[in-house]
């Protein structure tokens, strides 16, 4: 029971990270209706940016996220602005093709210019754990998860109270309406755009003190982000929480029950049989996903 | 098709089957081989493609097929001739496993289901280490001559990887001008209109995939001859052979017969050159490989093969415009005679 509730746990907190990667994912789907591949090569590059600020000037993870979020906002508007926007008119097929070039060029980047080996911060709370009733809880996994719950409730809260959150939602649900009324809709996408990277960057911040970077992070992280999405469902912030934290807990308890080389293997199984069975995910799907691809 | 079209496609066989008896180092018969063998790779991912089928899973069928032909010469002793009908037929059924996703969702849902199947195969091929040797893979044993298609020098494994590529490439053109074709061809530019009219889609679909991952395990099979060692992380690799043959297909132009064949006479010897090129800087190839991939989808979204059409057609009407204002001038005169 012990061993339970400590992989339970571990689970949980690791589905935090990707609820925050996916909602991240979800936002720039959800309006900009394009699938980023390059989403989870933002996360890795913010984590590279985490460590060399670490590593060279002493900063300390947290305190980057000041820099790294600004950074992956400009970063986020460069790649709207430059890639996106100009074939935004064209098929989808061309739209994966984009965005799979620019996780190649990222990845390969990253390799080139600081190599394959990975890079791990070490700071005084790296290894410290806190004990509730007999489970340990590390501390820097349970900052990530919480950090990960407050952004993804602030998104919430920005996207249904605030005056830009309306425009966007009503962006997502009617494109074309929102233009004829008068609303700047490209403008609208780049800042989508932006803020979706900005959140991939606090998501590599806050892994960063427990997860080595290397260049291939971002592949393994926007296979599951997907995942994540599906199974919560598009467009659906709550969905992709929930989401995370289920296939956070099954990941964990696959690797403890089962056999840790089976753990991603149940994760895209799983994946496979809830777009069989619900394609529109399990808490139901946004409006619009007939366009990117669901029935 | 044309008879000119089939009598410079039978030319072009004739020079590259004697390309052998010219090109005698290995090294670039090594290239050859890769280039024709990535030819028929893309023209085989493509046939799924005529269906507007986008698939980043090939890997999964390449690799079936290499390690069902490796298995049974391993395990049974089987002749690696029949194993490649044995990696042929398993990559099919693999084939029709990933129908049931092609059939439930479109466009890049799609694509990310292919994915996780490439994925999953891979980690299961590490897993499963009794039966398929982990993540060290298996060695197929040597034995040269024809009966056990294994050879010492290059030039035998370039004829068959020839034939086979040639095979592919005329088992898509018949696909694509038979009435599968045009009806696969409808269906991926809008599939409700198509239903609408009578046309089952489905069947087709599930033909055209199937056709094409069979296909390709005949590649994995002719793979797991040629380099004797296969293992996970090379024989599923989705950047080797499910991103590439796609890549290949999207420079040449998706779902036409010559485009994924320009794309693989193109793209393959880019990459390779860029990886020698560039062996000291790590990654260095992949960065300008991915910026040639940007590029070209951003400047010619339809591939190589749209945009050589709009190019002819632009010059086409230059020269109708041309030959209308020839006409206007000889018109000029009794233009001016009207005139009071």
């Amino acid at each position: 029971m012990q061993i339970f509730i400590q992989t339970l746990m571990a689970g949980v907190l690791l589905g935090g990270v990707y609820a925050l990667v996916s909602v991240g994912l979800n936002l720039i789907f959800g309006v900009v209706r394009i699938i980023n591949f390059a989403h989870g090569e933002l996360v890795m590059v913010a984590m590279y940016m985490t460590f060399w600020m670490w590593q060279l000037w002493g900063f300390d993870p947290y305190v980057s996220f000041f820099i790294v979020a600004p950074v992956m906002f400009l970063v986020g508007l460069a790649l709207q602005r430059f890639i996106i926007q100009p074939i935004q008119g064209s098929s989808s097929a061309m739209k994966i093709f984009v965005t799979i070039g620019v996780s190649i060029v990222l990845q390969n980047l990253a390799l080139y210019l600081w190599g394959g080996q990975y890079r791990s911060v070490t700071t005084s709370y790296t290894t410290s754990v806190l004990t509730v009733g007999g489970v340990n809880i590390s501390v820097p996994r349970l900052i990530a998860f919480a950090g990960g719950l407050l952004l993804v409730g602030l998104l919430f809260f920005f996207m249904q109270r605030t005056l830009t959150g309306k425009v966007l939602r009503s962006i997502a649900e009617d494109r074309d309406t929102a233009r004829l009324l008068g609303i700047p809709v490209s403008r609208f996408y780049m800042f989508a755009t932006g803020l979706s990277a900005v959140l991939a960057g606090v998501a590599g911040v806050l892994l960063t003190p427990f997860s080595s970077a290397f260049p291939l992070y971002g592949a393994q992280i926007t296979l599951i982000a997907f995942i994540v999405v599906v199974i919560g469902g598009m467009g659906n912030m709550v969905g992709a929480l929930v989401g995370g934290i289920l296939l956070g807990a099954i990941q964990t308890l696959t690797g403890t029950y089962i056999a840790p080389g089976l753990q991603q293997v149940v994760l895209f199984a799983l994946f496979i049989v809830v777009v069989l069975v619900r394609p529109q995910g399990l808490f139901g799907a946004g409006v619009g996903t007939e366009e990117v691809g669901l029935k | 098709m044309k008879r000119y079209q089939i009598v410079i496609a039978a030319a072009v066989v004739v020079v590259l089957a004697l390309l052998p008896i010219v090109v005698t180092d290995q090294y670039l018969l090594n290239n050859a081989i890769l280039v024709v063998m990535f030819i028929g790779l893309t023209v085989a991912w493509n046939i799924a493609a005529f269906g507007g089928a986008l698939s980043l899973g090939h890997a999964a069928f390449f690799g079936l097929g290499s390690y069902t032909s490796a298995l049974l010469l391993l395990r049974f002793d089987i002749n690696p001739w029949i194993g490649m009908i044995g990696g042929v037929f398993v990559a099919g059924l693999g084939g029709l496993l990933l129908c049931i996703p092609l059939l439930r969702l479109r466009g890049p849902f799609f694509t990310l289901a292919s994915l996780a199947f490439v994925e999953v195969l891979r980690l299961l091929s590490i897993y499963a280490r009794g039966l398929t040797g982990g993540s060290e893979g298996l060695t197929v044993p040597s034995r040269p001559g024809w009966l056990w298609m294994s050879f010492l020098g290059r030039e035998p494994y370039y004829y068959i990887v020839l034939v086979m590529s040639v095979v592919t490439v005329a088992i898509s053109a018949a696909i694509y001008y038979s009435w599968i074709g045009y009806q696969l061809r409808a269906s991926g530019s809008d599939d409700e209109a198509v239903n609408a009219l009578g046309v089952r889609s489905s069947r087709l679909k599930v033909f055209s995939l199937v056709v094409s991952a069979a296909m390709t395990g005949a590649f994995g099979a002719f793979a797991a001859q040629y380099y004797f060692i296969i293992d996970p992380d090379t024989n599923f690799s989705y950047v080797l052979y499910a991103l590439q043959p796609a890549l290949n297909g999207i420079v040449g132009g998706m779902g036409t017969v010559l485009g994924p064949i320009i794309g693989a006479v193109l793209m393959t010897p880019l990459g390779e050159y860029l990886r020698d090129a560039f062996t000291a800087e790590q990654g260095l190839s992949y960065i300008i490989y991915g910026v040639v991939l940007i590029v070209v989808v951003m400047v010619m979204p339809g591939g190589l093969m749209s945009a050589i059409r709009t190019g002819t057609d632009r010059l086409g009407r230059g020269g109708r415009r041309r030959a209308a204002a020839a006409v206007s001038k000889e018109l000029e005169p009794t233009r001016e005679e009207v005139k009071p």
